[in-house]
């Protein structure tokens, strides 16, 4: 074969999260093609790429699998595809099977079943840049002499990490050699020939390891250990509800300095461009509408940065599949499973990789239970909404000489959101006929002290992505609202609040008719709309609306917080605080379960339960607290 | 109005009118792509219609959206994948 003719077919298969689609990122860039399998919701994905001598490849990124004996559509799809079997798809010409050099007990095992296949077949060991900083020792010549296979190392996160792969393909390319092996010749039924081969391919890969692979000195021993504790039924749980109760506490205690400073900058700004400008409404527009609306929210990002250093420390650590297993239980209980724990976690960062992470939940049922729930994770745009209002409305002070108090209400915020998440699923577990269990496989990970550079550059991606949302949607939501609470200008002799006769707050007076018995006044009323987009936008359009209304410039140069402190009454804040718990404001995590369900009506489900939850709970909230005195 | 002179109301109105198109253009594009493409293409056609002059076919053809990232043997219309 040479360049210039058909594209060789290549196909990319390995365990999930062994870095596979890093990998087909990496060598085919942006041209990719994303479709559906023919006749089944699995995604397929397909690029092209060039060898170094310009030969052409066509790369499919297959879903990810455990084994052919397949438990999922996914693993179903896959296990075809590898065989040729798949209808309207060609059988790969080489197999690019990927394993992560840090978990080769588990995924060798599915190398051993591709190899079994007796296809060309490549073996890129992936994450060899992590294994290596564990201390693992992997021997790719030894590997590839007793596989029968060429071994490649690949690192997928590194520009230059798929060279060798690349070179090894161009070498295959030109002479394709097929593996020959034979696992198993047990005759009889089939189910002892199925054991027979389990049997045989735990044995080679307990024999690979032993060749190839030289673990580090790391001591099962210190595992056991800690595992006796935070793996108990009481203990572990109690040691789960510290740590998450520690990490809010330090979200309050350790950010202030940090958003004091970004505070103060943004009012500085503000005065500076306001003197520099002459009076009209580009000086209005950027102190106003741009300065005042995104200053707003840019004084959370050391919260939600020290809230992901949290989150990141316990996933690199090795502690979250923990946590999986000891909430599998009470998910179980709860009509969801502990697969479930992965993709509501994500959930909290954003709802919409938390839904999309519910791919890897096998049973359709779970996976429709814990895309429902999903929104009610505490996503980090809702950190923003809930630091104003604790800040303008819950007093700094101490709790038994030990507690923040602001901390104490945001770790109820986000314990109420995963409460009303397990109360949801139970009542939906109520209505569905299927109630049998379904068992939780996890892979617990040693316990390691996570990497100083590795927290940096997941700190560093979370700061950008929230800085892009600010530079990006924020800002132009931002403008638009001020444009709209701007004009029509009132006519000359009017008296009254100019923002009144603006197009936003004839919006925001219409809606009150609907949000008034929630406390809601024609402000807070227009900060919902934009916050559709985005629910940061709520807070940044609060700044704008404030800043506009605003009698003097002194007024409009001061933070939101001590601002709606003044203007509102502690029902109205507890009444928004609840509404945000609930409330479906995010048009992008409707989409998503759009399409991750492919039904309107999970969707319109979703949307409904979401916005009825939202309404009732503020409402109650509203009244009672109204009624108790604090309206 | 101090400083008047260096900006005026018509250029600050023009400054102004600009950032709110383009935040409504950014807007419509992250959160509704597909009509932001169909009002793109919708835009552009006119403007590359046969004898349009060479300006109004360059705006054209920036107007027009580019094809969707795909296999390089494909053209791009993104119509052509199996559908489930």
């Amino acid at each position: 074969m040479s360049a210039g003719t058909a594209p060789l077919r290549l196909a990319l298969v390995g365990n999930p999260n062994c870095g596979k689609t890093a990998l087909f990122n990496l060598l085919t860039g942006s041209r990719q093609k994303v479709a559906n399998y023919a006749g089944v919701t699995v995604e397929r994905k397909e690029g092209r790429m060039r060898g170094a001598d310009g030969r052409q490849y066509a790369l499919l990124d297959l879903p990810g699998a455990y084994s052919f004996q397949a438990a999922s559509l996914d693993e179903a799809v896959t296990r075809d595809i590898c065989r040729g079997f798949y209808p309207g798809e060609a059988a790969p010409d080489i197999l690019v099977c990927v394993v992560d050099a840090t978990n080769l007990r588990l995924h060798l095992r599915f190398a051993l079943e591709v190899r079994a296949l007796g296809r060309p077949m490549v073996l890129a060991v992936n994450m060899m840049d992590t294994a290596r900083r564990r201390g693992i020792a992997i021997d790719l010549q030894a590997l590839a002499r007793e596989l029968g296979v060429p071994v490649v190392e690949t690192v997928a996160v590194r520009r230059d990490g798929g060279r060798a792969l690349v070179a090894q393909l161009d070498a295959m390319a030109e002479a394709p050699t097929v593996p020959a092996v034979q696992l198993s010749t047990a005759d009889g039924p089939v189910e002892t020939h199925v054991q027979a081969v389990a049997d045989a391919l735990h044995a080679e890969t307990r024999r690979l390891l032993a060749l190839a692979v030289t673990m580090p000195r790391r001591t099962a021993q210190v595992d056991d250990a800690l595992d006796r504790w935070l793996l108990h039924p009481v203990f572990g749980l109690l040691a789960l509800a510290a740590v998450m109760f520690l990490i809010f506490q330090a979200v309050y205690a350790w950010a202030t300095p940090l958003m004091d400073a970004i505070d103060a900058g943004a009012g500085w700004l503000g005065a500076s461009v306001g003197a520099a400008l002459p009076e009209g409404p580009l000086n209005s527009l950027l102190v106003d509408g741009v300065i005042a609306g995104l200053g707003g929210v840019v004084i959370f990002l050391p919260q939600i940065l020290i809230l992901f250093a949290f989150i990141l420390a316990l996933e690199e650590s090795g502690y979250l599949p923990r946590a999986a297993f000891l909430l599998d239980r009470l998910m179980y209980g709860a009509g969801l499973s502990g697969r479930s724990f992965i993709p509501l976690l994500s959930s909290f960062a954003c709802a919409v990789p938390g839904i999309m992470a519910t791919r890897s939940i096998q049973d359709p049922r779970d996976r429709i239970a814990t895309i429902l729930v999903a929104p009610l994770m505490t996503c980090s745009a809702r950190l923003p909404v809930y630091a104003l209002l604790i800040a303008a409305f819950i007093p700094q002070r101490e709790v038994w000489g030990l507690f923040n108090l602001q901390g104490l209400v945001l770790f109820a915020l986000y314990a109420a959101g995963v409460v009303s998440a397990l109360l949801v699923s139970t009542v939906m577990k109520r209505w569905r006929r299927d109630k049998s269990e379904h068992a939780l496989l996890l892979e617990l990970p040693s316990y390691r002290l996570p990497h100083p550079r590795d927290l940096l550059i997941g700190l560093w991606e979370r700061a950008m992505i929230f800085l892009r949302r600010v530079g990006g949607i924020i800002l132009a939501l931002t403008i638009l609202l001020w444009f709209l609470l701007s004009f029509p200008t009132p006519p000359p002799g009017y008296t009254g609040n100019p923002l009144d006769v603006s197009l936003a707050g004839r919006i925001g007076h219409a809606m009150t008719v609907v949000f008034a018995p929630l406390g809601f006044d024609w402000r807070i009323c227009i900060a919902l709309i934009p916050g559709l987009a985005a629910r940061e936008v709520a807070v940044s359009s609060l700044a704008t609306v404030y800043a506009l209304s605003a009698a003097n410039d002194d007024a409009a140069a001061q933070a939101l917080s001590p601002l709606i402190a003044q203007d509102w009454t502690l029902a109205t804040a507890l009444s928004l605080l609840v509404w945000y718990i609930y409330a479906p404001m995010c048009i992008s995590t409707l989409a998503t379960i759009k399409r991750e369900t492919h039904s309107w009506k999970q969707t319109g489900f979703a949307t409904g339960y979401l916005f009825a939850l939202a309404y009732l709970a503020s409402l109650l909230t509203y009244q009672l607290a109204v009624a108790l005195g604090a309206g | 109005m101090q400083g008047a002179s260096w900006l005026p109301l018509a250029v600050q109105y023009a400054v102004v009118a600009v950032a709110v198109t383009l935040s409504a253009w950014a807007v419509l594009r992250a959160q509704a792509p597909a009509f932001e493409r169909r009002l793109r293409t919708a835009l552009a056609l006119p403007l590359l219609r046969a004898g349009r002059p060479m300006w109004m076919r360059t705006l054209g053809r920036w107007i027009a959206p580019a094809p969707a990232a795909s296999a390089a043997a494909c053209g791009g219309c993104d119509g052509c994948g199996p559908k489930a």
